[in-house]
């Protein structure tokens, strides 16, 4: 049945300790200083990775019906549309005024 | 079809409406899905403020999380982690009719909940006392920029509403420790278990990039 | 769950017919009696009812502000009403006519009483979050009438930054009853998603599944993918009141058109929300009238979901003239015309529906007509709104007004008046008077085009909206538009007036007065209380009029769980003529 996967003990400590393991390398990573826009990215990459293994492993998806799956991508889908179209506007604005 | 087993008799949670057990509980667990759904366009506004407002005043955003520990945000980091490491516990217990195994793990969930309210709690208190209150209340004058107070009304905004979803989290959880008392969850129905559950771990993710966007600017 | 059935993907079923019961003793009106079982009733009918008395009252409020906003009009002056007033009374006319009638009125209502019937279940998936979300809905209102009597609003339904935040007035309560009410609408749609995928009856596959129910589908889609954005614009907002956290305020360093984008982000897929569900009654409608199979099943259903997933890249087209970036402007343009495929898509196939259909002219269908030719209207000039260069023109003036009259009243009202009639011999077990319904639905027609087609050449020679005062030059097109007015006022006393006349004195209707093939008619009018006695299974689309009633009336013989909706069913044919 999809929805009574049963997660053994080890697995789940498993999960978490990859958790662990990627929160200090997220804060590591602002030691050595990555140039602009890169250390964004490493951080947003680093948070992906670890929301993903939370859906996936501690939330199931990874074992649930398809329809579930589906409805969480099209959250982010339409998150992401929001900001997308968004920032087309906020970019991409020439100030009437400039001095405003 | 399904023989009449032992499970036949622990049928009191079964609405009429539903045909059986396995439809209530995956129609309960999408209905779950669905609310999660909504929770991310919900708190997904606001990150949109955030990035809309980060492309606009870059330099604002290093200066002003200067003011945000990263020590404690780690820590708080590792603290929601970890209570979603023992509601993941939770539901196996639940499933493998562990009622003991349930109950504690909860508790701890709870206390580690409680763990990250508390350190919120000072990582607030602090802030006041600097004079930096949310919105027209904002009077701190250590950061030189002139939108300071928006940083920080997106700081609240955003921890604020996590918080009270934090609160929410452990009232549920205290519900279900008094339902589970009640000898109400086994390993035919834990419903509400796993749907908490799912809430809590989504509480979780929302800190995962809260954590990056705020304390780790530099 | 290991059973013998998962390897194929048909399974055999001992079925026989079930005819409904004509004229119940019994039934979901009378079985509970009492205020209290009413308030606390967890039962879709019940509470879809509830919600018809709800967004009546709201529509009646509305209404008159309409009318008195119209009679101000009259003159080019002042005449009985001063500016300030005229802009709450237009504001309260907006938001109670958008938040409180027009998005509940079709899900909500007809939704919460038809979805369980069309799918064959005994209620929806969660009936105690339905309930709930009629009280939010309740809570959201009282808020609102609370601010009615605390100052009043001004801001428009749009709640615009920066003068939102700044204004006297109780926005505040306003903002926050709208807030409330949201969560009513976003549980509306969860509950049917999940009703729809996980409580079919044994047959009802995706394709065949009334057109309906795709378009509840649909709407449920938007209401919970755009509306906790506007739970967060408003929350924001609220802040910005009473905390001034600067997001959306200039004065504070924050962007007021940031705010635009936010709204808009809910408010335009929020127009689909009030259109997309009539599109679903009138597929019902017109197949049922035309007595024929509807004309391009799967290019109505996913055109239904086109337009909910399009609805959400548009919305920067009422932002043309608030300062966004030119980029943007071009961006949004492009894609507004894109809304406009779908839509065609299901206009066309409602008339090749009706091509050479036997068609019966009832009022329901008469409604549905009324729909075509004023939705087109309505959508036409939307396409000439989204059109750059001319809406910079026609930004904020009566155009705009006259385009969305007539998609919202134009479309939804009539799609909602359609279903209305449709449904209410199910509902009342009562039926209304064919000639007085016809009467009104044409006096309303008359009224209608009245009102608003003269709107469309005020806005064009450029009279603004919003305004309680206009220069001479209109007086004749306004007071015209009044009388209008003034004839819908009259087409709606007489629709009361026959429509509790029915309820009081009707004529018992039998339990399918349309010959419908659709599920809820082969039940008894009015409904039982748990809907179906038996487990239905359907064999047949639901617009399938070639084949004979009797396999539409089918049901499982034997007591079986009837699990799997997802699969289809094989009917055993000795048992299927019995009965
Ligand atoms: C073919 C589909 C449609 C298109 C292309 C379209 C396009 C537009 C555009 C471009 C505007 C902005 C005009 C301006 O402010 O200058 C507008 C306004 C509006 N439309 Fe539509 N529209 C469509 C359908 C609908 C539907 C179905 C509804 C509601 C049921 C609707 C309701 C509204 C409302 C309420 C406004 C005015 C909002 C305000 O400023 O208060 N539209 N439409
Ligand atoms: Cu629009």
């Amino acid at each position: 049945m999809s929805g009574h996967h049963i997660s053994s003990a080890k697995f789940l400590w498993g999960v978490a300790l990859a958790l662990f393991v990627l929160t200090f390398i997220t804060v590591a990573v602002t030691w050595i200083q990555i140039p602009e826009p890169w250390n964004i990215v490493v951080a947003i990459a680093i948070a992906v990775v670890k929301a993903l293994i939370v859906v996936a492993f501690f939330m199931n998806l990874w074992w649930d019906s398809k329809f579930n799956v589906l409805l969480f991508i099209m959250s982010i889908a339409f998150f992401l549309l929001l900001i997308g179209i968004t920032l087309l506007d906020t970019l991409y604005r020439v100030d009437p005024v400039p001095s405003f | 079809m399904s023989q009449p087993s032992a499970t036949e008799e622990r049928l009191e949670h079964l609405k009429h409406y539903f045909i059986d057990s396995d439809q209530q509980f995956e129609a309960s667990k999408m209905g779950m899905w669905v609310f999660l759904v909504t929770e991310i366009l919900f708190f997904g506004g606001l990150f949109l403020a955030y990035i809309v407002y980060r492309a606009w005043y870059p330099e604002l955003y290093l200066l002003a999380s200067e003011e945000l520990h990263t020590f404690w945000g780690a820590v708080n980091t590792v603290v929601l982690i970890g209570s979603s490491l023992t509601v993941a516990m939770a539901i196996r217990s639940a499933q493998l009719n562990q009622i003991k195994g349930l109950i504690i793990n909860l508790w701890i969930t709870i206390g580690l909940a409680c763990v990250f309210m508390v350190i919120k709690y000072f990582e607030y208190a602090e802030k006041f006392g600097k004079g930096i209150l949310p919105g027209g209340y904002y009077t701190y004058e250590g950061i030189e920029h002139e939108q300071a107070n928006i940083f920080f009304s997106i700081y609240y905004m955003m921890t604020g509403l996590h918080g009270i979803h934090v609160l929410v989290g452990i009232g549920l959880m205290l519900w279900l420790v008094y339902k589970a008392k009640k000898k109400v969850f086994h390993s035919g129905y834990y419903t509400p278990v796993e749907i908490t559950g799912l809430y809590w771990h989504l509480v979780d993710i929302i800190w995962i990039f809260l954590f990056p966007l705020l304390y780790l600017i530099d | 769950m290991a059973t013998n059935e998962e390897n194929s993907n048909t399974k055999k079923l001992q079925v026989r017919r079930f005819k409904p019961e004509e004229n119940p003793e019994k039934h979901y009106l009378n079985e509970e009696k009492g205020i209290w079982a009413w308030m606390t009733t967890v039962d879709h009918k019940k509470i879809g009812l509830l919600y018809l008395g709800s967004i009546t009252f709201f529509f009646f409020v509305g209404g008159v502000l309409a009318l008195l906003l119209r009679t101000e009009l009259l003159t080019p002056a002042q005449s009985f009403i001063d500016a300030d007033t005229y802009n709450q009374v237009f504001t309260l006319h907006g938001a109670i006519m958008i938040f409180f009638f027009l998005i509940p009125s079709v899900p909500a209502v007809l939704g919460n009483f038809v979805l369980p019937l069309q799918l064959g279940a005994k209620d929806v998936a969660f009936p105690r979050l339905n309930l709930a979300s009629y009280y939010i809905y309740v809570i959201g209102a009282a808020f609102t009438l609370f601010a009615i009597f605390t100052g009043g609003v001004d801001t428009g339904w749009t709640f615009y930054t920066p003068y939102s935040a700044t204004t006297s007035g109780n926005v505040m309560a306003m903002t926050f009853g709208v807030f409330i009410l949201g969560f009513s609408s976003i549980l509306t749609g969860l509950n049917f998603i999940v009703t729809i995928h996980k409580m079919r009856a044994p047959g009802i596959t995706w394709n065949k599944l009334p057109l309906n129910l795709w378009g509840l589908y649909a709407t449920s889609l938007i209401q919970i993918l755009a509306t906790p954005v506007l739970a967060i614009t408003l929350l924001l907002l609220t802040m910005e009141r009473l905390l001034q956290i600067g997001i959306f305020d200039p004065a504070l360093g924050g962007d007021p058109v940031l705010y635009q984008h936010f709204f808009w982000f809910y408010s335009h897929p929020a127009v689909y929300i009030m259109i997309v569900p009539g599109f679903g009654i009138i597929s019902e409608v017109i197949s049922t009238f035309s007595r024929k199979v509807i004309f391009g099943y799967w290019a109505i259903a996913l055109s239904s979901l086109a337009i909910a997933f399009i609805g959400f890249l548009v919305w920067g087209h009422h932002m043309f003239t608030a300062g966004q970036s030119s980029l943007a402007n071009m961006v949004f343009s492009f894609l507004t015309f894109l809304v406009g495929i779908p839509t065609g898509i299901k206009i066309f196939n409602w008339l090749a529906t009706m091509y050479r259909g036997s068609i019966d002219m009832k009022t329901p269908m008469l409604y549905a007509q009324v729909f075509l030719f004023l939705f087109t209207i309505g959508g036409f000039t939307g396409i000439m709104l989204g059109a750059l260069s001319v809406d910079i023109h026609l930004h904020d003036t009566y155009y705009v007004v006259a385009h969305f009259h007539y998609v919202m009243m134009g479309g939804m009202v009539m799609a909602f008046l359609a279903g209305l009639h449709y449904w209410w011999p199910k509902m009342f077990g009562k039926m209304y008077s064919e000639f007085w319904a016809k009467i009104s639905c044409a006096i309303l027609f008359v009224g209608f085009n009245m009102t608003f087609l003269p709107q469309f050449v005020m806005g064009a020679q450029g009279m603004p909206r919003r305004y309680f005062n206009y220069i001479d030059q209109f007086q004749s097109f306004h007071q015209f538009s009044t009388i209008g007015a003034y004839v819908m006022g009259v087409a709606f006393v007489i629709m009361a007036i026959y429509l509790v006349h029915s309820l009081l004195k009707g004529k018992r209707a039998s339990s399918n007065p349309w010959g419908s093939r659709a599920l809820e008619w082969q039940i008894s009018s009015p409904p039982s209380l748990h809907n179906f006695h038996h487990v239905p299974v359907i064999v047949n689309g639901p617009y399938d009029y070639h084949k004979p009633m009797s396999e539409f009336q089918l049901g499982i013989a034997a007591s079986h769980n009837g699990h799997h909706a997802e699969e289809a069913v094989s009917v055993s044919q000795s048992e299927k003529e019995q009965a």
